[in-house]
């Protein structure tokens, strides 16, 4: 391949990566789910949060917090959560009116699509994080320390665990209608998983362990450990990585194109 | 397989398509097709539905991989080297859709992307007429504005071969004589298209030959005057003065197909037909009234070429 032609097909791909995002970044604003209930819930549920939080001060469970330090992580996996489970309304519908079929007799792969995809559902993720942590503690004084490995590998495993959740049911699910119901289930029970109705401090016994292991439970954990200075127990980490594995392949294993 | 008479362009064969079979299941969707395209040519595939039309151009796309056989697009393999083909084949699927809030042009920009050296697609858009509705999403269109934006899609690439499914199918006639004009155009600037349909006015009009697929296998192919010919099919309608049996009218020499439309018999069959039929007829009493007889055109030949298969399944199959 001469020197020119590959600089060609560079430009080529690029373009072709400028496009797709173009076009990824526009629907997403038009059909916005993900930007909903992955930015817009996480910014309502810190102000709720925060009041409180501000009404009642003082040691929740024990565990020397405030309402408003331990909602933070709880906040940002429920946008992890929310675009998560965005994913399948658009895909599963994309694959079921034929759009994925028809990009994949032209020479873009499908998978670039979703990919593309992925990248403006990241942003919003980036989005909500820093709503999340900068509003939490300028505005609602938490006393943040953020140990920056950890937390970026809370972050990192966090995302990915809870979007490969999201894609094992757009690997699952067929239809636009199912992808609702099986998205409003599992939304609900990793909300309330992640500890936002009750936190794993408020109880005991196997609730409590549930509440700590659980995929979102285990994410939020990762992240409250790692946002004040200290590093998540390795329990926490294998719980976290243990499942974005089984997850993942899962998603790969059954996902389909047509 | 009969000579590939006609209107042949290049002596090049842009793809050549040899003993292809294709099950889904225990259906045998395709059984043993051979057949080759011209370069520029504009090839029909016509058929009753289920017979294997959009499977086979499915296999020439890459869409779906061929239980045997092989198929060569330009020397290469639409399966093993599916980036290459589709760089240069536009394809218009026959049931796919764009996501809603997609405008015409976006698509089209997104489209054009795709390729290494598409079309314009602001030139797209005028020639296709569909320029005003540039900024209009895909679910607020019409259908023949989807339709026309799928062929636009199909030729932003700028692709040396298109292969457009059902082109037509929902379309008002002014619609479709529009879209014909469009692939006229295709065929002046030397694009090689496959033209998958049922309707035969269409074929007769576009298609420089036609291969007509029945039960998954090649009945015939050639041009559509030579079909219309070689099937020798004559066509005689006309109002009987007293019901006349469909007994009587196959006794007459000659008759092949029978139809009823109110108070019309047609009558389709080889030789002298309305002769033979006023003799018949008269014998039996029966004045006939409203006589109209003319040569036999693609839809009659199609009709008798398909007369005695019952499709094994009623729609084309979508695994």
């Amino acid at each position: 391949m001469t020197p020119n032609l590959s600089r060609a097909l560079g430009r080529r791909s690029r373009a072709q990566i400028v496009a797709l995002l173009k076009v990824q970044a526009k629907l997403s604003l038009r059909e916005p789910y993900a930007l909903g209930v992955g930015v817009g819930l996480p910014t309502v549920l810190l102000v709720v949060f925060g009041f409180i939080s501000k009404a009642v001060p003082g040691n929740v469970g024990s565990t020397g917090l405030n309402v408003i330090d331990l909602y933070i992580p709880v906040i940002m996996v429920i946008s992890f959560i929310g675009i998560a489970i965005s994913l399948p309304s658009t895909l599963v519908r994309d694959r079921e009116i034929g759009w994925l079929r028809r990009v994949s007799t032209t020479p873009v792969h499908p998978a670039q699509l979703l990919g593309a995809q992925l990248v403006i559902n990241l942003v919003f993720a980036a989005v909500a994080i820093v709503v999340a942590m900068v509003g939490g503690s300028v505005i609602f004084g938490a006393p943040l320390s953020v140990d920056i490995p950890f937390f970026i590998l809370s972050v990192v495993l966090a995302i990915a665990e809870i979007f490969s959740l999201g894609l094992v049911v757009v690997a699952l699910v067929r239809t636009q209608s199912a992808a609702g119901v099986v998205g409003g289930v599992l939304f609900f029970g990793l909300l309330f998983l992640s500890g936002l109705w009750v936190q794993p401090d408020q109880v005991t016994g196997p609730l409590q362990y549930i509440l700590l292991y659980s995929p979102s439970g285990s994410a939020v954990r990762a992240l409250l450990y790692s946002v004040f200075g200290e590093a998540p127990p390795v329990t926490i980490l294998v719980a976290v990585i243990g499942y974005t594995l089984v997850f993942a392949f899962v998603a790969v294993r059954y996902f389909r194109w047509e | 397989m009969p000579d590939p008479a006609g209107d042949p362009r290049g002596d090049q064969p842009a793809i050549t398509i040899t003993n292809l079979v294709k099950r889904y299941g225990s259906l045998l969707a395709v059984d043993d097709v051979s057949f080759s395209i011209q370069e520029g040519e504009i090839f029909g595939i016509i058929g009753p539905n289920g017979a294997g039309k959009t499977t086979t151009v499915e296999c020439i796309s890459g869409l779906r991989t061929p239980e045997s056989g092989s198929i060569s697009v330009y020397g290469l393999s639409p399966q093993h080297d599916r980036d290459k083909i589709r760089a240069f084949v536009g394809v218009q699927l026959q049931e796919s859709s764009l996501p809603p809030r997609l405008r015409v042009g976006e698509a089209l920009e997104l489209f054009a992307s795709f390729y290494p050296t598409p079309l314009d697609p602001q030139e797209v858009l005028e020639s296709l007429g569909i320029k005003r509705i540039e900024r209009v999403a895909f679910k607020n269109l019409s259908g023949g504005q989807k339709q026309r934006l799928s062929i636009a899609l199909a030729l932003v690439g700028n692709p040396r071969i298109a292969i457009l499914d059902e082109l037509t199918t929902g379309l008002d006639p002014e619609a479709r004589r529009d879209t014909w004009a469009l692939i006229e155009r295709m065929r002046e600037r030397g694009v090689t298209v496959i033209l998958v349909t049922h309707f035969m006015d269409e074929a007769e009009t576009l298609c420089d030959r036609v291969a007509l697929i029945n039960r998954g296998a090649l009945a015939v192919l050639d041009t559509p005057e030579a079909i219309a010919a070689q099937a020798g099919v004559n066509r005689v309608r006309f109002t009987p003065s007293q019901p006349v049996d469909d007994e009587t009218l196959n006794a007459v020499p000659g008759v092949q197909v029978i139809e009823r439309k109110g108070r019309y018999v047609t009558v389709m069959g080889t030789g002298d037909l309305a002769a033979s039929l006023l003799n018949a007829l008269s014998e039996k009493g029966v004045h006939v009234a409203e006589l109209e007889a003319r040569s036999g055109n693609l839809d009659d030949a199609f009709i008798k070429l398909t007369k005695d298969a019952t499709p094994r399944v009623s729609e084309e199959v979508h695994a």
